[in-house]
C-alpha cells in the first residue's frame, strides 16, 4: 500500500478514536442551530397588556375578549393603580383604560393608553398593532366589511427563515474551527512528542505525511458537517434547495484553506498555548465579519470591502448560495476564485513555513 | 567491508545567544564500523554523540563530509538508507489512541511488510501487553517497545541512542541481553551511552567523543590498557550494584 494511504488510514483511526474531540467540536455549532431553531421559529412573542374595564358592559367585555383572542396580545385585567405599577416595572407593555362610556352604541370615545416611554422602545411597533386591533374590533362590532386588505406574496415563492440563512453560516464556521484547530494542533503535538522525528527515520516522506494528514482531516470534517447538515434538515426543517454536490465542492475547498492555515500556525507555534492564541486571532474576526449571523451588507460600509475578502466570507457565501438560492459552482464562480486564491496563499505559506527537518528536531 | 562509514562529518549550529556565531557540534568525525559489530559512542553530555548518530540516520543535515550505510551515501540517497536502518530515539512517545500491536503494524506497513505484530512483541517480552498503550508501560518496557519498533523490517544496522538511560538495573540488564541476542543473529548495532559498564559489557569497539571529535577509539580492553591508570588495588568485593542485584534479584520488575 502507498505510504500516503497508510498515513491517511492511521490518522483516520487516531482521529476517529478521539471521540471527545469529535463530539465537542460539534456541540457549539449544534447548540447555536438548536437555539435559533427552537426559540426563534419566526413567530413574534405576544405582548402583555393590561386592561382596565371601567364600563363593565357587554360591549366592553366583547371588546376585551376580542383583544384577548388576538395572538399578538395576552391580556391582564385589573384596576388602574395596580396595572400602572406593572407597566412601570416592565411586566406589561402598556395598559389600556376602557372608559365608563364604552357601552350601548358608543361614538368618539377615547381609550387611554398608559405607557412608560423610558421602557418601551418597541412602542412604535406596538401602538399601530393596537390600533389595527381596534379597527378590527370596530369592524366586527359594526359588522363592516374591510375596504382593503393586504395580500402578501413572496416573490421568491418559497418561505425562508432566519434559520435558513444562519445554518449555512454555522456550517462554514464549524468547518473553519474544526479544520484550523485540527491540523495545527496535531503538528505541534507530533513535533513535541518526537513523533515527527521518529517517522522521519522510516521511509515516510514529508509529502506522504502532509497529504495523509490533509486527506484524513478532510474526511473527518466532511462527516462532521454532514451530521450537522443532517440534523439541521431533519430536526429543524430548514429549507435546502441546492445541489448537494455543489455544497461539498465548497466544503472541500473551504476545508483545504483552513487546513493549510492551520499548518502555517502549527509550523510557527512552539507550544499548544501559542497555537491557541494564534488560532483565536485568525478565527474570531472571521466569525464576526464573515456574514455568519447577519449579512455583510448590514455592516458599517468601512469594514465591508475587507469583510468581503476574508476566506470565511467566500465559504459562507458559497454554502449559503447553494443551500438557500440553489446556486451552483458556475453562478458562484467569484467565490470559487476567492477560495482558490486563499488556498494558494495559505498553502504557499504552509509549505514555506513547514520545514520538515526543523520540525523533526 | 565496513557497513557503516563516516568521513569528516561536520555539523555546525548557531552559538546560543550570539548572532552570526557558530559552533561545531560535530567537528570532523570519521569512523568505520564492521558488519556484525556492536559499536559504542561514549562521551559526556553535549559531546556530539546524538548529532553524529542523527547524521548517519539522515535525520540531521550533514554540513560537511558524508556517511555511508552498506555503501549507500546518506547525503545522496537518504530514503534508500532509511529502508535498511532501524532507529531507537531518546524520545519515545507515539500516537495517542494506538496500542502496541497497532503501532508495530503501522511501522511494518511503512516498510511494506505484513508480519504478525505479536511475533515481534513476543520477541521483546511484550506479547501480553499487545493491547496496551505505550504510555501505560514501565520505563524498561517502553524502551523494549521502542527497540521492537526499530526491528520491524529486520534492519541491517540498528542505531540505539542511550537505550538504558533512566532504567533500573534489572531493566538495563534485560536490554543488554536483547541487544546481545540481536547481535548474535548478525545485526550490526551502533549505540551511544554514558554508562561505562554498558560500553564495556556490550561493545566490540568504542569511540570516545568530546567537543565534537573522536578522541580515542578501540576495543574496550585496548582502551583500558592504553589509557586507564593502574588501579590502586584490585577491588576485593563487587560494587554497590552487585549488592543491589543480589538483594533484589535479576528478575524484571514491571
Amino acid at each position: 500500500m502507498n505510504l500516503t494511504l497508510i498515513m491517511t488510514k492511521v490518522f483516520l483511526k487516531i482521529f476517529s478514536r478521539d471521540r471527545q474531540a469529535i463530539v465537542f467540536s460539534l456541540i457549539f455549532p449544534l447548540l447555536m442551530m438548536l437555539a435559533f431553531g427552537f426559540f426563534n421559529s419566526g413567530e413574534t412573542d405576544p405582548i402583555a397588556i393590561g386592561v382596565v374595564d371601567n364600563a363593565n358592559s357587554s360591549l366592553s367585555r366583547d371588546f376585551i375578549a376580542s383583544i384577548d383572542a388576538n395572538p399578538l396580545f395576552t391580556v391582564t385585567e385589573g384596576d388602574e393603580t395596580s396595572l400602572i405599577v406593572q407597566v412601570i416595572n416592565g411586566n406589561l407593555g402598556l395598559t389600556l383604560v376602557v372608559p365608563k362610556e364604552f357601552q350601548g352604541n358608543p361614538a368618539n370615545i377615547d381609550l387611554r393608553v398608559l405607557i412608560d416611554t423610558s421602557q418601551t422602545a418597541q412602542m412604535n411597533t406596538v401602538v399601530p398593532l393596537l390600533e389595527q386591533a381596534l379597527v378590527q374590533v370596530e369592524r366586527d362590532l359594526r359588522n363592516l366589511e374591510p375596504l382593503f386588505d393586504l395580500a402578501i406574496v413572496d416573490v421568491e415563492a418559497r418561505t425562508q427563515t432566519y434559520l435558513d440563512f444562519l445554518v449555512p453560516g454555522l456550517l462554514a464556521m464549524a468547518l473553519m474551527q474544526i479544520a484550523m484547530g485540527g491540523s495545527g494542533f496535531n503538528l505541534v503535538e507530533f513535533r513535541r512528542k518526537g513523533i515527527l522525528k521518529r517517522l522521519f527515520v522510516t521511509p515516510v516522506q514529508p509529502k506522504n505525511f502532509i497529504t495523509g494528514l490533509v486527506l484524513s482531516r478532510l474526511v473527518i470534517v466532511m462527516i462532521q458537517l454532514s451530521l450537522l447538515l443532517g440534523i439541521a434538515i431533519l430536526l429543524l426543517d430548514i429549507t435546502f434547495i441546492g445541489n448537494i454536490f455543489n455544497l461539498y465542492v465548497f466544503i472541500i475547498l473551504g476545508t483545504t484553506i483552513f487546513l493549510s492555515l492551520g499548518f502555517c500556525l502549527g509550523s510557527l507555534a512552539k507550544t499548544q498555548q501559542a497555537i491557541m492564541a494564534m488560532n483565536m486571532l485568525l478565527t474570531w474576526p472571521q466569525m464576526l465579519l464573515s456574514g455568519i449571523f447577519y449579512p455583510i451588507d448590514a455592516m458599517p460600509s468601512v469594514v465591508q470591502p475587507m469583510a468581503n475578502l476574508l476566506p470565511l466570507s467566500f465559504v459562507v457565501n458559497g454554502l449559503r448560495g447553494v443551500a438557500i438560492e440553489g446556486a451552483n459552482i458556475i453562478t458562484l464562480f467569484p467565490n470559487i476564485i476567492g477560495i482558490l486564491v486563499w488556498i494558494v496563499i495559505a498553502l504557499g505559506f504552509a509549505i514555506k513555513l513547514f520545514n520538515w527537518k526543523e520540525v523533526a528536531t | 567491508m565496513s557497513i557503516v562509514k563516516t568521513e569528516n562529518l561536520h555539523k555546525k549550529y548557531p552559538e546560543p545567544g550570539k548572532k552570526n556565531e557558530f559552533f561545531y557540534a560535530v567537528n570532523g568525525t570519521s569512523l568505520s564500523i564492521e558488519a556484525g559489530e556492536i559499536y559504542g559512542i561514549l562521551g559526556p553530555n553535549g559531546a556530539g554523540k546524538t548529532t553524529t548518530l542523527e547524521m548517519m540516520e539522515g535525520l540531521t543535515d550533514i554540513d560537511e563530509g558524508d556517511a555511508w550505510i552498506d555503501g549507500i551515501s546518506v547525503k545522496q540517497a537518504p530514503y534508500k538508507v532509511k529502508k535498511i536502518i532501524g532507529v531507537q530515539l531518546q524520545a519515545n512517545e507515539y500516537f495517542d489512541h494506538l496500542n502496541l500491536s497497532e503501532l508495530i503494524a503501522l511501522f511494518s506497513q511503512l516498510y511494506k511488510r505484513h508480519d504478525d505484530p505479536l511475533d515481534l512483541l513476543d520477541h521483546v517480552n511484550l506479547k501480553e501487553k499487545a493491547r496496551t498503550k505505550p504510555k501505560e508501560l514501565s520505563g524498561g518496557q517502553q524502551q523494549r517497545f521502542s527497540i521492537a519498533c526499530a526491528l520491524v523490517h529486520e534492519p541491517k544496522v540498528l542505531f540505539l541512542d542511550e537505550p538504558t538511560t533512566g532504567l533500573d538495573p534489572q531493566a538495563k540488564r534485560n536490554i543488554w541481553e536483547l541487544v546481545k541476542n540481536l547481535n548474535n543473529k548478525g545485526m550490526t548495532i551502533v549505540l551511544t551511552t554514558h554508562n561505562m559498564e554498558e560500553a564495556e559489557y556490550l561493545c566490540n569497539r568504542l569511540a570516545i567523543m568530546d567537543h565534537g571529535k573522536i578522541i580515542a577509539e578501540g576495543a574496550p580492553q585496548e582502551l583500558i590498557l592504553s589509557h586507564a591508570p593502574e588501579p590502586p588495588q584490585a577491588p576485593l568485593y563487587g560494587n554497590l550494584e552487585d549488592v543491589f542485584l543480589a538483594l533484589t534479584g535479576t528478575g524484571l520488575r514491571e
